[in-house]
């Protein structure tokens, strides 16, 4: 009850708001979950309040002795009678509500594989044809897009509280869910399984788009990378190479092809890097690559702190340049 | 004064030796009802084809009509145990071996309605989910 | 059952008459009883104080020691929520963070919360029972140094940074890959101390069951008996999954059997479900014996009996049933079938009849009773309000869609937070207020109580109610940090601050209880006019529990049954006396508390201490891999179980009667299922079969969630040593009834040979089971490596069946076992009853399943 008031009264306020909220729904999915939360707060301060009324009554307003039998109804009612109508109607009206964000559509579909801390996502369209980004989600408004869910080392989860539930990610398995967005912004989902020390720290960030938008992402997304424009991109290319970045990374339509890391094909187009917890200034780029270890603990990219001033500059340069 | 080793007792209501256990009984249909359904749904989901759902829903509707059976025809002869109607008595709280027979009566009867419960509840998704997705 | 007609039975006058009770007993008997009971039932005095095994001594030190660990957990907590106040903290890196919320978890739910439960029933049960102590002491202390030495492992872990961070849910394949010894740690420090929870448990179901007073039949037993016998089965079927889980999973760590590798046929999903067959039981063996507190303190707060006796007993018993059904409701997330979740979601919701009812039972009893608000009532009262809080929030995550958004996030650490403390803790410390007259032979404080009881209902609600809203704002649990753009920074900040006041009422609390009190002088006998036999405890303290076993026929016997008190001062009802100065308590049938015998209880004894730190060096040494001084350990730890049992259980008794009191003579002998040893053997041997059975539940589990189990062109068992095994086991089981016969028939060569022939074929047995599966690499695949699991376990259990009936042989040849005295063989013979079922279901899916499958 004093949840609901100091929800209510911050609601006011939008400190309930938040783009990893259940709270600020974008998607069909989420938005019936948070009516039928309203719906179970609503009655549940009720009954809490219910109790607690017969409670003080019986102890504090009338301490006297009642008859017993008074007791008797009071358990058959309160205790049988009364629960069973309320959780059966509950669960009538509940039990349906799973089937859509297991629904499969045919449209697009999107492969993410959970990693120790970082995301592959590979999009597949009707053709069969694949493209590959990692660390961020884009997804068109107004169409069932499925996900199709695994992970390659120990177990994670799926989320992304304003456009539905969470799925776990499990190795050897192939899990599902599918999200209907509708309004078209920039949400946070985050790995919601504990999945080794920088659980913390394994994010992402969903960008939904009206699908005139997202067709238009999608086919910049399937280019191979952009040729450094600028010298000093051409040379940050150099210490991208010298420093054997591509034995991990790859950067399509370059030599550069390794599994181990995450896609950085179109990384300076993203919304974020080192999986959601840093924004993609240049600065965060420059940090991220000298500081990788206390950035982000035991993860596998050692810190390339060796890397001298100027030449970190330039990689910087040339990994934002790739949009 | 009687002596331990008389078996009076035995002659109107017997020590029900089983009587413990017999109170287990429904929950233990429940018990029963719901692993079968558990673990037949998770075979023929894992395993069974495309009409496999239906005939599932069909055969955990046939089990939830026998364990209801079942559950019923236990909570009659518990109620009969209890003997209520006839004393009116709630609380069998006396140290005798008449209210220990009507209290097991009265216990196994509640376990019964509740165990009723319970496979109702168990049986809706059966009902309102069609598909193992 | 065939019974030897040579066992006396009881006789004389039962039920006592009225006038036989109310003759007094002459000053000079009263004397001589209570100075031989008081000798019988002396406390080691010094430092051998440590060797006590009386429920009383026992009970206390376990408590204490439970509570001492839960300081610790609490302590990791507060540290923790330092690390978490504001967004981006750098107090604790996020390894620690790890290791402690894991430890946190761990030590709360094993080291606090169940060994409390056992704690307060060795305490309380006997008392509320009117029994001397419970029916076999020394494990009770068995148990309690084995859950002391493993507690201080697994929690000194930590003191090495070493300890387990994989959660304390430790799930594969995360917990199965980390390096160093954390998740062993983990592993069989927990192990050990589920093993002792496990006796404990045996040990409250054969109290409550055999070991009531006269009279008291099943309606009239105090409801914390009930509990008591529903938490103790709950105990026996959900721990023995988690220790078969724990057994494959010890297999991979220390073998490399890939029963949890998906890449070699393993799932980590098998692991999920035998955890959680144990974790979500678990919360109700935690919360029933709690909320059975409440249940003995409503009656007296509203001085009337309890309304709705049956109701309460319904709902214990199908609270224990249904919680078997709700484990799913942990994984909700891991993609099974719609159809499945709604099982779970549906049987989840059921739950909440019982334990609704369970509380409209408690307000029906303050309807109808003129309420008196005493210090332990307002802390039942706290208790209620935030257990119903929890219920209802647990009522929501049972909804499926609900449940995807809110799992694994703060809403989930709010709800369990308040389950606990409403439902665990709040009763406990009522509890604690409210039998430490009868504990400690003083009051604790009102003031400093009240204290208490405000600072942590705010401090709690200002912890946990804002998680709520954490976690529906997206904050996931188990993070060690948090960016400051997320907006959860203010209500983390809040409940950190909350946590610091529930730290202080702790404090007050712990105070309270530890003060010295020597000012308070003595206390009434009976501080809250309670009906319930333990209040008839005397002030000050004398050691043997009752002075002499009341004859009960009501459920409030101390307001029903007017001069009981006295009389059991007077040593007027059973056992007033010890003639042999050595302990007893008196067994009684299951049903209406007939008496049956009189048992001998075991004394003060350093090998109960021995066999524990013995078997914590079996279970402790494997953790780091060294296994040589474990197998000296575990034969040790066997060598000390074995000569306490040789030495102090079914000897032949030097008297076969003994006059109880009131004219009735009992005999002082029992075999077969009339003895507690009986029971406490079939106890067991369901809670054994249960893990068997999971074992078993692995192996249909892998067929239904791999196709390639077992994998093509996969080695199979060779069919013939299958065949030979369950020959050569069941011949062993033939064996050994055979031999009770004839033992029984006073044919002793004959029965001495069958208890030579019979370990001959349990050897042959396990040999041939072993050299079935000899040629499949366990390494390799799952299929192979779970058949090599069924091989070790049941070769394990037969070379337990083996001891045994050596221990029977010696037994017979020294002359500890006769034609009239067989209790020993007559357990053994269980044993091997189950152990024969094992051999046929083991031969079974060795042999036939590879036919079935492919």
């Amino acid at each position: 009850m004093r949840l609901m008031l100091i929800c209510l009264s911050f609601l006011a306020l939008s400190a309930c708001e938040g783009r990893q909220s259940v709270l600020s729904p974008a998607g069909r999915d989420a938005q019936d979950v948070l009516s039928l939360i309203w719906v179970m707060f609503g009655g549940a301060v009720l009954l809490w309040l219910l109790l607690a009324a017969i409670f003080v009554y019986v102890t504090r307003v009338e301490p006297r002795e009642m008859p017993r039998r008074w007791g008797e109804m009071l358990i058959v009612g309160g205790g049988v009678i009364f629960p069973v109508i309320l959780l059966g109607a509950l669960l009538t009206y509940s039990l349906p509500m799973m089937k859509p964000q297991r629904e499969a559509d045919p449209g697009l579909k999107v492969h993410i594989t959970a990693e120790q801390w970082w995301w592959r996502v590979d999009y597949e369209l009707p053709d069969g044809s694949r493209v590959t980004s990692a660390n961020e989600l884009r997804l068109p408004t107004g169409r069932r897009t499925g996900l199709v869910l695994n992970a390659h080392k120990v177990i994670h989860a799926f989320w992304v509280p304003a456009l539905g539930g969470k799925v776990d990610m499990i190795p050897g398995r192939e899990t599902y869910l599918s999200f209907f967005p509708e309004e078209p912004g920039v949400y946070r989902g985050q790995c919601a399984e504990f999945c080794g020390a920088s659980h913390a720290l394994m994010a992402f960030e969903t960008v939904v788009m009206t699908p005139e938008d997202f067709a238009e992402w999608l086919t910049a997304e399937a280019e191979a990378a952009t040729a450094p424009a600028s010298g000093e991109a051409v040379r940050g290319a150099q210490v991208f190479t010298r420093e054997g970045c591509g034995a991990c990374h790859s950067v399509r339509g370059t030599p550069a092809v390794g599994q181990v890391g995450p896609d950085l094909t179109h990384v300076g187009s993203r919304k974020s890097i080192g999986a959601g917890i840093l924004n993609g200034s240049e600065e965060d780029f420059a940090q991220f690559i000298a500081h990788t270890e206390s950035l982000k603990p035991e993860v596998a990219m050692p810190s390339y702190n060796h890397i001298a001033p100027e030449d970190l500059r330039a990689l910087v340069a040339y990994l934002k340049g790739l949009t | 004064m009687s002596d331990i080793r008389d078996e009076q007792d035995a002659h109107e209501f017997r020590a029900e030796a089983l009587s413990l256990w017999r109170i287990t009984f429904s929950p233990l249909i429940w018990a029963v009802y719901f692993t079968v359904s558990y673990g037949t749904a998770a075979v023929v989901c894992a395993k069974g084809g495309a009409g496999a759902v239906a005939l599932l829903r069909l055969g955990i509707g046939i089990g939830t009509l026998i364990a209801l059976a079942l559950i019923l025809w236990l909570a009659w002869g518990a109620w009969r145990q209890w003997d209520m109607p006839r004393d009116r008595e709630w609380e069998n709280d006396a140290g005798t071996s008449e209210d220990r027979h009507q209290f097991l009566g009265h216990a196994a009867f509640l376990l019964a309605v509740i165990s009723f419960i319970g496979v109702v509840y168990v049986s809706l998704p059966v009902l309102l989910i069609g598909s193992c997705g | 059952m065939t019974k030897p007609a040579s066992l006396p039975v009881a006789e004389g006058p039962y039920p006592p008459s009225e006038a036989a009770l109310a003759e007094p007993v002459p000053q000079a008997e009263q004397q001589r009883g209570a100075e031989e009971l008081r000798a019988a039932w002396k406390t080691p005095q010094g430092w051998r104080y440590v060797t006590a095994v009386n429920n009383s001594e026992v009970g206390k030190w376990y408590a204490l020691t439970a509570l001492a660990f839960m300081l610790i957990a609490g302590v990791l907590a507060l540290l923790m929520r330092v690390q978490l106040a504001f967004p981006d903290m750098t107090f604790l890196d996020a390894d620690r963070f790890n290791q402690f919320f894991t430890m946190h978890g761990s030590a709360m739910m094993f080291l606090f919360a169940v060994p409390m439960f056992e704690a307060i029933s060795i305490l309380l049960l006997p008392a509320f029972l009117g029994a001397r102590d419970m029916p076999f002491p020394r494990l009770s202390a068995y148990g309690y140094w084995c859950f002391l030495i493993g507690g201080c492992f697994v929690l000194g872990s930590l003191l090495f940074d070493s300890g387990p961070k994989a959660g304390w849910f430790m799930y594969p394949p995360l917990a199965t890959k980390e390096e160093g010894i954390g998740p062993d740690v983990w592993l069989l420090g927990l192990s050990f101390i589920e093993v002792a929870s496990i006796a404990a448990a045996v040990e409250l179901i054969v109290g409550a069951l055999k070991c009531r007073p006269p009279g008291m039949r099943v309606n009239i037993m105090p409801l914390y008996a009930w509990y008591v016998l529903v938490v103790g089965g709950m105990i026996l079927f959900a721990f023995p999954p988690l220790i078969a889980g724990d057994f494959l999973f010890e297999l991979e760590r220390s073998f490399d059997w890939p029963f949890f590798d998906p890449t070699r046929g393993g799932d980590p999903i098998l692991w999920q479900h035998l955890f959680w067959i144990f974790g979500h039981p678990e919360v109700y063996i935690v919360f029933l014996p709690s909320i059975a507190i409440a249940a003995m303190i409503v009656p007296t707060v509203a001085q009337r009996p309890i309304v709705g006796y049956s109701w309460i007993v319904l709902s214990a018993v199908g609270t224990g049933f249904l919680s078997f059904g709700l484990w799913v409701h942990h994984m909700f997330t891991t993609g099974l079938p719609q159809i499945s979740l709604g099982f779970f979601s549906a049987a989840s919701e059921a739950v909440v009849i019982p334990t609704g009812i369970q509380i409209f039972a408690f307000v029906a009893t303050l309807m109808v009773g003129r309420v008196k608000l005493t210090l332990p009532m307002l802390w039942i009262a706290g208790a209620l309000a935030i257990f119903v809080a929890g219920g209802l929030t647990g009522v929501m995550l049972a909804i499926v869609p609900f449940n995807w958004q809110v799992h694994d996030t703060y809403f989930i650490v709010a709800h369990l937070h308040y389950t606990l403390f409403g439902g665990m803790v709040f009763p406990v410390i009522s509890g604690v207020y409210y039998f430490y007259p009868f504990m400690a032979k003083k009051l604790l404080s009102e003031r400093l109580g009240l204290w208490a009881f405000w600072l942590i209902f705010s401090g709690f609600n200002i912890t946990f109610l804002p998680m709520h809203l954490t976690g529906l704002m997206g904050m996931p649990r188990r993070v060690f940090t948090y960016p400051e753009s997320s907006g959860w920074g203010w209500l983390n900040l809040i409940s950190t601050l909350g946590a610091f006041i529930i730290a202080a009422s702790f404090a007050v609390f712990l105070y309270d209880l530890l003060r010295p009190k020597k000012a308070q002088g003595e206390i009434p006998r009976n501080p809250w006019g309670a009906g319930t036999l333990e209040f008839s405890h005397e002030v000050p303290e004398e050691a043997w529990g009752v002075r002499s076993v009341p004859h009960v026929t009501s459920r409030y016997p101390l307001w029903d049954q007017p001069q009981l008190v006295e009389r059991m001062d007077a040593g007027r009802y059973y056992l007033p006396d010890a003639p042999d100065h050595q302990r007893e308590t008196i067994v009684t049938s299951v049903i209406d508390a007939k008496p049956v015998h009189v048992q001998r209880v075991t004394g003060p004894a350093w090998i109960t201490i021995l066999a524990a730190i013995f078997t914590g060096g079996a279970f402790i040494f494997p953790t780091f891999h060294i296994y040589t001084p474990a197998i000296i350990c575990g034969a040790f730890a066997i060598v000390c179980i074995m000569y306490w049992l040789w030495t102090t259980t079914a000897r032949p008794p030097k008297e076969e009667m003994r006059d109880a009191g009131l004219g009735l003579r009992l005999p002082t002998y029992a075999s077969g299922p009339d003895s507690v040893g009986w029971w406490a053997m079939w106890i067991t041997m369901l809670g054994d079969a249960t893990a068997f059975a999971s074992v078993v539940f692995g192996f249909f589990f892998y067929w239904t969630a791999r196709s390639d189990f077992p994998p093509e062109g996969a080695l199979h068992p060779l069919g013939l040593w299958v065949g030979v095994a369950a020959l050569a086991g069941v011949a062993a089981w033939a064996l050994t009834l055979a031999a009770r016969e004839a033992n029984m028939r006073g044919k002793l060569g004959l029965a001495r040979a069958a208890l030579v022939l019979a370990p001959l074929a349990a050897a042959v047995a396990g040999v041939a089971a072993w050299t079935a599966v000899r040629d499949l690499d366990p390494t390799s695949h799952v299929y192979p490596a779970i058949l090599w699991a069924l091989m070790v376990w049941l070769v394990a259990h037969l070379s337990v069946g083996v001891l045994m009936q050596g221990y029977c042989l010696a037994a017979s040849v020294f002359g500890k076992l006769t034609p009239r005295y067989d209790a020993d063989l007559r357990n053994v013979t269980l044993y091997w009853h189950f152990m024969a079922v094992k051999v046929v279901v083991t031969a079974a899916i060795l042999g036939l399943a590879p036919g079935w499958l492919s």
